[in-house]
């Protein structure tokens, strides 16, 4: 069975800097990745690639079997509708929608909304009893809870996650990555960029990058179970 | 259904977050539209109210016999049963004349004999020293011509004694006019009167006709007198016409031009607020494409935004926009202007395009590329 995604010798340029060189790797679905290193390195890059929200200057990059090197602006439009999970380090949720609005927001550009499902999803990050507040009235951990649950409300192929917990306190990042732990458990394909080693250590594969390339791919050593 | 419902509900949370910024639309809209309803309003009535105004200033058609012919007076009865079998509600006023040649004393001068009832609506301009005549009875009373007056001597109150043939009349002078025109140097009576003295009852020498409406109300008008009445010329005051039409042509473009120049300034502070607004929203765009928000879907809220701004500004400002015609109309025509119903749709139809207009920075949001809003470019 194909990997869920291909990355083969991908590249990317902003004028005269390139941001990613020569970059491949694979992921298989069900897989936990970290993507690490210094601030610089093409993390940020990567995943927006990974995203569609950016294109390579050169390379492939396949997500479920779609080579989305290759789509236009409609297609990408498409594919982050139907595949991606985006959650950001800012949140970035609609400061006037409610938290079950800015789920449902997640529906109404896929197909239609369900708030029912929107509520559900809600309840799975422990957001049950939020549902009406606006981010304004919402701690950063209950924001970054609520992304979780728009994130997953479509049923993604892959989750993309940047920097999820370098806004939040040691409490909240720990409840953040016990979601993101049973997320993977429960077999949802996942892609963090972090610095943080504690999020590094629980994925099943590190990926890490320096000055745009790709340093090493590695296992980490520590057992989940001790984070 | 429920995307839909998910639609309005975006768009009722986005009404309420900017709501600042959009009450500075609301109010150069609503500015806008009050002005534009007002003067529409103003300009749909602007014919029917100067027309009523120029009815006061004299004919503008003349039924007369025919130039070159034989008999110098039209029958009387006829003209004015066959002018009033028509029963035309245009007609403001119809005025025959018998003009006959008399001598008062030595001294030759014109006798008009008319009715002065018809005549003193059609001429409300004359200036009139002493009193008008206002009865067709008045058999005994005249008006005379400023400049008539003086070549006679006569004063408001003298008597007057006219000659025509073998025929004499005695009246006594009720007011001096001043018209500015030919009636300055003439005498005017009652029809019966003049027709005694000249010895042609029920003869008259033309008809004038003060009739309400456009060029070309006018025209039609004329074309039916023309066939009621066969054998006489039925003939429009070209020069008046033309000269209502001139003022009314340029009223309508005075209008048509401010409303234009309000309505863009109306532009101007929408787009000064949406262009404030484009600043306040470019993450709320970046993030929507980034979860997969097509660019025509993101784009049809705000369109959808500023059009249910659009029709509310244009709702306020047709009803602050009627109250400023009613005022407009009682300080510049001296009556109230109606509201006119089809003067709503055009304000909404004018206050949404331009909200619409207004709303250019709002589209320029469709280049957002999320990658850079999302890194907090």
């Amino acid at each position: 069975m194909a990997p869920l995604v291909q990355v083969e010798n991908l590249e990317k340029r902003f004028d005269e800097v390139r941001a990613l060189k020569q970059v491949s790797f694979d992921v298989e679905a069900g897989e936990w990745i970290a993507i690490m290193g210094p601030s610089g390195s093409g993390k940020t890059t990567l995943i927006n690639i990974l995203g569609g929200l950016d294109h390579p200057t050169s390379g492939r990059v396949t997500v479920d079997g779609m080579d989305i090197a290759e789509l236009g602006e409609r297609e990408l439009t498409r594919y982050r509708s139907d595949k991606i999970g985006f959650v950001f380090q800012q949140f970035h949720l609609v400061s006037y929608l409610t938290a079950v609005e800015n789920v449902m927001l997640a529906q109404y550009f896929h197909s239609i909304t369900d708030e029912t499902e929107a509520v559900e999803s809600l309840r799975r990050v422990g957001m049950g009893d939020r549902l009406d507040h606006v981010p304004a009235q919402l701690s950063g951990g209950e924001q970054q809870r609520v992304a979780i649950a728009r994130a997953l409300i479509n049923n993604p192929k892959l989750i993309l996650a940047d920097e999820p917990t370098g806004n939040l306190d040691e409490a909240n990042e720990a409840i953040i990555l016990n979601l993101f732990r049973d997320l993977h458990s429960s077999g949802h394909t996942i892609l963090v960029v972090t610095h943080s080693q504690a999020i590094g250590n629980l994925a099943d594969r590190r990926v890490e990058l320096e000055h745009g390339r790709l340093a090493r791919i590695s296992v980490p050593s520590v057992a989940r179970e001790q984070v | 259904m429920a995307t839909r419902s998910m639609f309005f509900r975006i768009i009722w949370k986005l009404l309420g977050a900017s709501r600042g910024r959009l009450a500075l639309a609301l109010v150069a809209l609503s500015s806008g539209a009050a002005v534009s309803s007002a003067l529409l309003n103003v300009n749909l009535d602007a014919e029917r109210k100067l027309t009523q105004e120029f009815r006061t200033l004299g004919a503008n058609i003349v039924i007369a016999p025919p130039s070159g012919g034989s008999d110098a007076a039209l029958a009387d009865s006829s003209v004015m049963d066959g002018i009033a079998g028509l029963r035309a509600r245009q007609i403001i006023a119809a005025a025959p004349f018998l003009y006959v040649a008399a001598n008062s004393g030595t001294q030759p001068v014109i006798l008009a004999g008319t009715w002065f009832d018809q005549v003193a609506k059609m001429n409300s301009w004359w200036k009139i020293d002493g009193s008008w005549v206002a009865s067709r009875e008045s058999h005994l009373r005249c008006l005379v011509g400023s400049a008539a007056a003086r070549q006679l001597g006569l004063a408001i109150g003298s008597p007057v004694e006219l000659r025509s043939g073998d025929h004499t009349i005695s009246l006594t002078v009720a007011g001096i006019v001043t018209a500015g025109g030919a009636e300055d140097s003439q005498i005017f009576t009652d029809l019966s009167v003049a027709q005694d003295l000249a010895g042609l009852s029920g003869r008259v020498s033309l008809v004038q006709l003060s009739v309400s409406g456009s060029s070309s109300d006018i025209e039609a008008l004329t074309n039916r007198l023309a066939s009621a009445l066969p054998g006489l010329d039925v003939r429009p005051v070209r020069q008046i016409a033309a000269a209502e039409g001139t003022i009314l042509g340029r009223i309508r473009g005075l209008i048509f031009w401010t409303i234009a120049l309000i309505l863009a300034l109306s532009m101007l502070g929408v787009l000064a607020s949406m262009a404030a607004l484009a600043m306040e929203r470019r993450r709320d765009v970046g993030l929507m494409k980034a979860l997969g928000g097509p660019v025509s879907r993101i784009m049809r809220l705000f369109l959808v935004e500023a059009g249910a701004l659009g029709i509310l500004g244009g709702t306020i400002g047709f009803v602050v926009g009627m109250l400023l015609a009613r005022w407009m109309g009682s300080s510049v025509f001296g009556v109230a202007i109606s509201p006119r119903p089809i003067v709503f749709p055009l304000t909404i139809i004018l206050t949404v395009a331009v909200a619409l207009l207004g709303a250019f920075p709002l589209r320029l949001l469709g280049r957002v590329r999320p990658a850079e809003i999302l890194r907090g470019e």
